[in-house]
């Protein structure tokens, strides 16, 4: 057995899901943003894999995944900037505790 | 052989570390098994033939991502967070419909003949992904130059306090 | 291979904006704090500057620019004069609002040009990266204006709910895109549309659903349609006015191009999904409106609402006619950035938010109520308003389309939205004031209130050139 296409995306997928978990069950704002560093690091797996499988004659795959990364940053930097001001006023970063407005 | 093993190798040291990130109860040590979880992806790029993804992947993702997560989590939780109570009252139902989900996202993708062909990548990536963004992909390169300084921005901006 | 001078033409609305907002950056060094007004009216004349470019290429061949990555078609120009348009509005509106609430109002004038690029570009995105790319731009600066109040504790929860959110739909996205690309090893949108037809379904529906996700936030479809409500509520209002109107119209813009273009010969039925979704949409955004008591939340749940309506549109987008589409979001733009600039009004002259404080309206600032009166019959879909016109159409292409049914559940979705929108205009004239005295305006106010009041009219009464407009502007590249 050698090593494919297949392998690559089973990891992706569990990636995602591990992801997708801490975004459903994790309190804390921070964890979730961190799930969602994980699902966003799996759809990069894929498109890295499929470049070189599926269409490794342009790296359009691999310009995806840097755009990707760079967006993940700023999302990183503009959300951690909103927990750190949502902190100051409300003294709990835990999602389930935040709601003034009623749902 | 020799890259399934180095494979198999790098996808449990991903997988266990993120498994520990979702689920661990105290969160600083989730946030720090971020680190080998990014390292390992990192690893399978390289595999991939993606060298320069996997340096960037280990300079902004393992190196400035965690820092600056890592950071809030001392900033917000009173140090480790370890007094808190991390999940939600959804881990039963969140465990089944992820691990349904797992289940259909695999059975279509195992099920799906992909459009495999047969090319084999440049040697090295780096100068193909530096001509590509400045010829076909120019737009893209401009336009992320501009989310960046938005961003920036906008960080500034919710950060500060008002006077 | 080196860029055709032409491409920079196809895009000098953008650079335009780009520019602006550079400028805008460095103007905003220069003037003290107190006067920040000055950058909010330097933005909204340079954005109506910006209306000059976009409609120099009115009438442009329908063509490809930037390698493939980018369009210009009447299409994107029609979505790109509303973005710009209404941007201009909501800045008009916020003049009065930031002055005193945050030492960052001059921030905020071109964190909303830079929004009016991010729109521009969506509207024109002809390849997945720039389609993430340009939703991801829209999004980040929307998370920060929801958040912008930091003393104000619902602004917080706001902007925190809104990013949490936003960040997860567009990483679901983002794996549907992956999987589309793993499908057809292609970026671009006119590249996979061919290579999909022979596809493998399943996949194609598990990419297509991811993708859904995150655009469906981005309009808020449901079921992505939980954030509405609290961040409305919660973001400054004029903010709320601009993701209610210039977000959701550029998220269509992308949403039609990605189902009209990609999945044109795709092995899926989405005009049913989208159609299903279309009826969940407007009666759950219907019904959740009616025991609202905030006038945000209710506009909020109106606008998941008209997202329905909207969504008809898309269901009966079949050949050449989307002008059921074009015209609902033409006079959606007037009526709600109306609507939601008189709420901007009252809740900064009353300090309040809640419709019961609208009663006496009537009597304490006539012209304010009768302004609200024709915005809310419009929002119902009763003529002589444009969203009688818009709805005309909107329900006359999905029949034209086979749609009846849908059609129908339209009719009655309208039929129970007009217990909600009447409501306020009971609370206004037939309901004794709380306190007496006159309800001023400011300026800047004024004139927003007027462009949206007379669209609303003019785009009702005489239908005639705007169906003309929107006739021209339903061209879209598909090949």
């Amino acid at each position: 057995m050698t090593l494919g296409l297949t392998h690559f995306l089973v990891l992706s997928t569990l990636l995602f899901c591990l992801g997708l978990f801490a975004m459903l069950t994790r309190r804390n704002a921070v964890a979730i943003l961190m799930g969602v560093e994980l699902m966003l690091n799996a759809a990069n797996i894929n498109l890295v894999a499929f470049n070189k499988y599926v269409a490794p004659g342009a790296l359009n795959g691999q310009v995806f995944a840097l755009v990707v990364i760079t967006l993940a940053a700023c999302e990183a930097g503009v959300g951690l900037a909103l927990v750190m001001s949502a902190y100051r006023n409300l003294e709990t970063v835990h999602v389930d505790e935040i709601n003034v407005m009623k749902w | 052989m020799g890259q399934l093993a180095a494979f198999i190798i790098l996808s449990v040291v991903t997988l266990v570390s993120a498994v520990v990130v979702v689920a661990s109860q105290n969160i600083v040590r989730s946030a720090l098994s971020l680190i080998p979880t990014l390292l390992g992806i990192a690893g399978v790029y390289i595999l991939l033939q993606a060298e320069y993804v996997a340096g960037i992947q280990v300079l902004i993702y393992a190196g400035a991502i965690t820092v600056l997560i890592l950071f809030v989590i001392m900033l917000t939780e009173h140090g480790t967070g370890a007094r808190f109570r991390q999940v939600n009252e959804q881990v039963l139902p969140g465990t089944i419909a992820v691990a349904v989900l797992a289940a259909l996202l695999m059975a279509v993708f195992f099920g799906t003949a992909w459009p495999r062909a047969a090319g084999t990548l440049p040697q090295y990536t780096a100068t193909s992904i530096g001509t590509t963004f400045l010829t076909s992909a120019i737009l893209v390169f401009i336009v992320t130059s501009f989310v960046l300084l938005v961003a920036l921005m906008g960080a500034i901006v919710i950060a500060r306090r008002e006077r | 291979m080196p860029l055709p001078i032409e491409d920079l033409w196809a895009v000098s609305p953008e650079i335009w904006l780009a520019g602006l907002g550079l400028l805008l950056l460095v103007l905003d060094l220069f003037v003290p704090s107190g006067r920040k007004a000055i950058v909010g009216w330097a933005a909204a004349a340079g954005l109506t500057l910006g209306l000059v470019p976009i409609l120099g290429l009115v009438g442009v061949t329908p063509r490809t620019v930037f390698f493939g990555t980018y369009v210009v078609d009447g299409f994107a120009i029609f979505f790109k004069i509303v973005a710009v348009a209404s941007t201009v509005l909501v800045i008009l509106s916020a003049m009065d609002v930031l002055r005193g609430q945050t030492q960052f109002e001059g921030e905020m004038y071109i964190l909303l040009t830079f929004t009016a690029l991010g729109l521009s570009l969506m509207a024109g995105s002809a390849d997945l990266i720039m389609v993430v790319l340009s939703i991801e731009f829209v999004s980040l600066c929307s998370y920060v204006m929801a958040g912008y109040f930091k003393a104000d504790r619902r602004g917080n929860e706001a902007g925190l709910k809104y990013f949490l959110f936003g960040a997860g739909a567009s990483a679901v996205m983002i794996y549907g895109f992956s999987i589309l690309y793993g499908l057809t090893g292609q970026t671009s949108l006119y590249a996979i549309a061919s290579a999909l037809s022979g596809a493998p379904r399943p996949a194609v529906v598990v990419a297509l659903v991811m993708a859904l996700a995150g655009i469906g936030f981005k309009v808020s479809m449901v079921p992505f349609h939980q954030w509405t409500p609290d961040v409305y509520e919660g973001a400054p209002t004029p903010v709320a006015a601009f993701l209610s109107v210039a977000s959701k119209a550029a998220g269509f813009a992308v949403l039609l191009r990605l189902l009209a273009v990609a999945f044109a010969s795709a092995p899926v039925d989405w005009i049913t999904l989208i159609a299903g979704l279309s009826a969940v949409t407007m009666t759950v955004g219907n019904l959740l409106a009616l025991p609202q008591r905030n006038i945000k939340r209710m506009l909020a749940y109106s606008s998941i609402s008209h997202a329905g309506f909207l969504l008809m549109g898309v269901a009966a987008y079949a050949g050449e006619f989307a002008q059921g589409l074009l015209y609902y979001i033409l006079a959606y733009a007037f009526t709600n950035l109306g609507a939601f600039f008189v709420a901007v009004t009252v809740g900064q002259r009353l300090g309040t938010d809640d419709i019961p404080a609208y009663a006496g309206l009537g009597e304490r600032a006539p012209a304010l109520a009768w302004l609200m009166a024709l915005f809310m019959l419009s929002l119902t879909g009763i003529p002589p308003t444009a969203g009688f016109v818009g709805k005309f159409y909107i329900f006359g292409a999905a029949v034209q389309n086979g749609l009846i049914w849908l059609a129908a559940i339209g009719v009655v979705n309208s039929v129970i939205a007009l217990y909600y929108y009447v409501g306020v205009i009971r609370a206004m004239f037939l309901m004794p004031p709380a306190s007496a005295g006159p309800v001023g305006q400011p300026a800047a106010l004024q004139l927003a209130l007027g462009i949206t009041g007379l669209g609303t009219l003019a785009a009702g009464l005489f239908p005639q050139p705007f169906v003309t407009l929107v006739s021209a502007a339903s061209l879209l590249l598909r090949f």
